[in-house]
């Protein structure tokens, strides 16, 4: 077979060709619709667009999704087959065909649910509840390949992890609440306090090496969880029970819950790009060096810890983001969020996916969060004993952790991906014995 | 050898003159009544930390694992003493089914320390983050068993010996017995097990394989068998401790994660595999939370500083020292 030159620009055909799919079913909606004169900006569109989208059961926008998703679908299959005959357009569907269908798939679970229940996407149901759901998996997912930029490419250990995603949390909130900032300024300035504290955890903590360094990250994000839930903040982060912000309308889930689903989804996929952008980039390859072998990787003349700094640093960022779309999704902080929950779960869901590997965090993600949605109220009878898997996840989550760590020693898409090469390679060596 | 002894007399300095400063503080902030009870609170403290984190400390220098379940193994020596001191009946003395519960603990927790060893942790010996995840896992599992069998709520704390169930007045303050025999159980530990390293021969094979396993296995000596005897060790004595603290603490299913969490810290102020370290890190960190509790309670009326004091301890010595106190470069 004739082997593909490598395409350049790939990712930006795959990108408009994204962006293009998801919205004409917007834009055929805005059009269609009557603007409401009185409402501005984006709320107008939304308003314009609610007579498309927010119908019960099967939607317009909803047949259009599927309908682009069945033509995707068939693309990318050919371009399996044809790609090199496709030019550049084949070329991307080849490299990146399966993850557009993936987030096409995402966006358009919304209204997929909704045909199925014969709820509506835009007020209390089913589908509703679905989006809510999926706007946590995709804060987690971000979380954990943040983590996983950390902990799986760069081989920094962390145990602090709910440090960053408490910060944006909470950022966020005190920003807005008690200096009454704009959204945008609040973000912003919390992002860059989340680069704050992450430079300050590279600067004064990288001296400190291994298993040191992730117990002093653990120490430090300790000392935020015990600050902001004491009894003397009580008038600044409202201690144990945390505090409710507003939101600016357009940002409100309990009104504007689609729009925040994509919103939460565009933040996971940017996130996605931006790490695997990085880490293919030579910067990339140098923390994977360092990770395989940090002396090595010094004594060729890396200054390691400038390449760390720059994990870190983005790690925090993408965390803290994380943070404040959680922030902004319950419309307040509590001191769970900086609680070591916020540590551990990104990191099983690094470990259980695959650390290390692009989808592996992602696929942790939405396997634990939507399972642990999906048998909530389920109970499994077991040889008498009745198990309420809801009210005993924890134990289930444990159990399950430490099956993974023995079966999967590289996360399930470390290790299915190791499996299939091997099968793959096989035919090759046919007469080998192991073949 | 001089070098390690000189940073060895430094390090001794450093803690000594750390309990001096704790002691002027002390006496500079409390009544003489309270100093004693501060103190003596702050040795409680300190050895029951010091029950979870030796045998964190031998087993991270051995195995180089970060035995994350061994807060769970204190909790279920709490539970399993329980267990044993209401199997037997009321006829029998309370003295005897007290030692007979401190026992059943210490045995059950060795054996499970064994089983966890021999079962979960052999296979990964090469992959030392995932040594610690599994044992968080397992922590997790097992805190979740115990509160599905005991509910949620904790058990009451059983009666103490008659002995041990006074109260003490020392310099006019009051401190109850119990805390004593804590102390007593946690230096004689403290003593056997430094014994142990010292003056045996499997001490002798534990402290080489904490300096190298691999010229250890080479001299033809199991280490296998060393590593779960070691670790059956640690969690033995862990949960020796919880069941020591339950007539006191009572027993429930998140009081391993309560101790857990200040023995890393120890073990790490200590300098992670220095048994000596952990030994005299618990002391100071048992002292240093007694202390910022009293100051804490007194002036801000809430404990919280005692939490964060200890964890501002941990990342000032890591700062200064990027490998605990004691600890080898």
């Amino acid at each position: 077979m004739m082997k593909l030159a490598p395409a350049r620009n790939t990712g930006l055909v795959n990108g408009l060709l994204l962006a293009a799919l998801g919205l004409i079913p917007y834009l055929v909606a805005a059009a269609a619709g009557q603007p409401d004169p009185a409402s501005a900006g984006l709320a107008r569109w939304h308003t314009a667009a609610e007579s498309i989208y927010c119908a019960k059961g099967l939607t317009p926008v909803g047949v259009v999704f599927m309908a682009e998703a069945a033509v995707l679908l068939a693309a990318v299959i050919a371009a399996q087959w044809k790609g090199e005959q496709l030019g550049i357009m084949g070329a991307a569907l080849r490299q990146d065909g399966w993850r557009l269908i993936a987030v096409l798939g995402l966006i358009a679970v919304p209204f997929v649910i909704a045909w199925g229940t014969g709820s509506s996407a835009c007020v209390r149901g089913k589908a509703f509840f679905w989006e809510s759901i999926f706007i946590d998996v995709f804060i987690l997912a971000i979380l954990a390949i943040s983590y996983n930029l950390m902990f799986g490419f760069s081989g920094i250990v962390s145990f602090g992890h709910a440090a960053f995603f408490g910060t944006g949390a909470y950022g966020v909130g005190l920003f807005m609440h008690h200096l009454a900032w704009p959204w945008w300024l609040a973000v912003i300035a919390t992002l860059l306090l989340g680069v704050l504290i992450a430079l300050i955890k590279g600067v004064v903590g990288l001296r400190i090496k291994g298993l040191y360094f992730a117990l002093f990250t653990l120490a430090l994000a300790q000392v935020f969880y015990l600050l902001a839930g004491n009894r003397l903040m009580a008038d600044i982060t409202g201690a144990e029970d945390g505090f409710s912000f507003g939101v600016p309308d357009w940002l409100n889930v309990a009104r504007n819950r689609l729009f925040f689903y994509y919103l939460a989804l565009a933040i996971f996929v940017l996130a996605f790009v931006v790490v695997r952008r990085l880490m293919n980039s030579p910067t990339g390859r140098v923390l994977n060096a360092l990770r395989d072998n940090e002396n090595r990787a010094q004594m060729l003349g890396y200054n390691i810890f400038y390449f760390k700094l720059i994990a870190i640093v983005l790690a925090g960022l993408l965390a803290a983001g994380a943070g404040v779309l959680r922030g902004l999704a319950l419309k307040g902080a509590s001191p769970e969020v900086l609680s070591l929950t916020f540590t551990f779960d990104p990191l099983l869901m690094t470990i259980i996916g695959g650390q290390g590997t692009f989808i592996g965090p992602v696929v942790g993600a939405f396997g634990i969060h939507l399972t642990e949605e999906a048998l909530r109220d389920t109970v499994l009878s077991l040889g008498g004993v009745e198990i309420n898997i809801g009210e005993r996840w924890a134990l289930i989550l444990g159990v399950l952790f430490v099956i993974s760590v023995m079966v999967f020693p590289r996360g399930i898409v470390g290790t299915l991906a190791a499996r299939w090469q091997q099968w793959q390679s096989a035919p090759k060596n046919a007469g080998d014995d192991h073949g | 050898m001089i070098l390690r002894s000189n940073s060895l007399r430094q390090s001794l300095f450093i803690s000594a003159a750390f309990v001096a400063a704790l002691l002027a503080v002390n006496l500079l902030f409390f009544r003489s009544g309270t100093v004693a009870v501060v103190l003596l609170s702050g040795m409680y403290q300190g050895m029951l930390f010091f029950l979870v984190a030796s045998g964190m400390s031998i087993v991270f220098g051995l195995l180089d694992v970060l035995n994350l379940a061994q807060g769970a193994f204190f909790m279920l020596g709490a539970y399993t003493g329980f267990a044993v001191y209401g199997a037997l009946p009321e006829s029998v003395p309370v003295e005897i089914r007290f030692i007979a519960a401190l026992v059943g603990a210490t045995l059950v927790g060795g054996l499970l320390g064994a089983l966890t060893e021999m079962g979960l942790l052999r296979p990964l010996y090469a992959r030392p983050v995932f040594q610690i995840v599994l044992t968080f896992g397992l922590s997790t599992a097992i805190v979740e068993v115990v509160r599905t069998m005991y509910g949620p709520a904790g058990l009451v704390p059983i009666a103490r010996p008659a002995a041990l169930d006074t109260t003490l007045t020392i310099f006019g303050g009051q401190f109850e017995t119990y805390r004593l025999f804590i102390i007593a159980v946690g230096f004689a530990l403290m003593i056997g097990i430094s014994a142990l390293l010292q003056r045996t021969r499997l001490g002798i094979i534990i402290r080489a394989g904490v300096q190298d396993s691999e010229m250890v296995q080479a001299l033809g000596i199991n280490v296998r068998r060393i590593f779960t005897l070691v670790f059956a060790l640690g969690a033995a004595v862990a949960a020796l401790g919880g069941m020591t603290a339950a007539p006191f603490l009572g027993a429930y299913p998140g009081m391993g994660a309560d101790f857990l969490l200040t023995a890393v810290i120890v073990i790490v102020i200590g300098g992670m595999s220095s048994y000596e370290g952990t030994a005299i890190a618990s002391i100071l960190v048992g002292l240093t939370r007694a202390t910022t509790e009293q100051i804490s309670l007194q002036y801000f009326n809430t404990p919280v500083l005692a939490s964060i004091s200890i964890l501002v301890f941990m990342v000032v010595v890591l700062l200064a020292r990027p490998t605990g106190l004691f600890g080898r470069e």
